[in-house]
């Protein structure tokens, strides 16, 4: 399965992204997108499957750095 | 000839065999970008479809141009596209102008191009494969639309501007 997947990025200046990746996003995880850090804070299913292709959509928001 | 191993993981192929997927790669060529490097420019013409299969590239729109004010228009990012996107398929289906400006934001980015009219006379000519890319092209833009809608939404959240 082939997990297509809608990032929208809640604060910050990030656009988002849709890439495909071999595993889905968890609610938690830490995402890089293009160098900046992010954690995931919501996945939805966006459409049901179709063929080997899954579509869901990420809410996430900037990792703040560490003092 | 391409490598038909990176074109299967994007949605433009889904549902095609194997054997459907080399004529279609047969027919484009690879290129590779650096960052920063602009790949198209908005408003130009187009004939091309691309595929990304390796990196990132960023879609660039303009704001507020107004052709009677001297300076160059704000570029507003709207997305980035990953590894399996394709970019360029609006004008496969309206021949209209490019709408956005693509930029490369990674070292290293692969694409794979394909001309519009070569695209189409294999499309014409075997429906096996026309029908279900032209449906994956209208798949891959209803997601886009549905993720620039959910962004729009959040945005009332602290989203981006």
């Amino acid at each position: 399965m082939i997990y297509k997947v809608s990032y929208v990025v809640v604060g910050g200046s990030h656009p988002g992204a849709i890439l495909n990746q071999d595993t889905p996003p968890d609610v938690g995880e830490e995402i890089q997108l293009n160098g900046e850090r992010f954690e995931v804070v919501e996945v939805i299913e966006l459409l049901p499957p179709r063929d080997d292709l899954a579509y869901l959509h990420a809410t996430c928001r900037p990792v703040e750095n560490a003092p | 000839m391409i490598s038909t191993e990176l074109l299967t993981r994007s949605e433009l192929f889904a549902g095609l065999t194997s054997d459907q997927i080399e004529r279609v790669a047969a027919l484009g060529i690879e290129v590779e970008y650096q960052s920063d490097e602009v790949i198209v420019r908005e408003g130009e013409a187009s004939d091309e479809i691309y595929v990304v299969r390796e990196g990132m590239v960023e879609v660039l729109v303009s704001e507020g141009a107004i052709p009677d004010v001297p300076g160059p228009p704000q570029m507003r990012s709207i997305v980035h596209l990953g590894p399996g996107q394709t970019f360029g398929e609006m004008a496969l289906v309206d021949r209209g102008a490019r709408s956005a400006t693509i930029r490369c934001v990674k070292d290293g980015t692969r694409l794979t191009i394909l001309r519009r009219e070569e695209l189409l006379a294999l499309c014409d000519s075997d429906p096996r494969i026309g029908y279900p890319l032209m449906r994956n092209v209208a798949s891959d833009l209803s997601f886009k639309l549905r993720h620039r809608n959910l962004r729009v939404r959040l945005e009332g959240k602290g989203g981006a501007p």
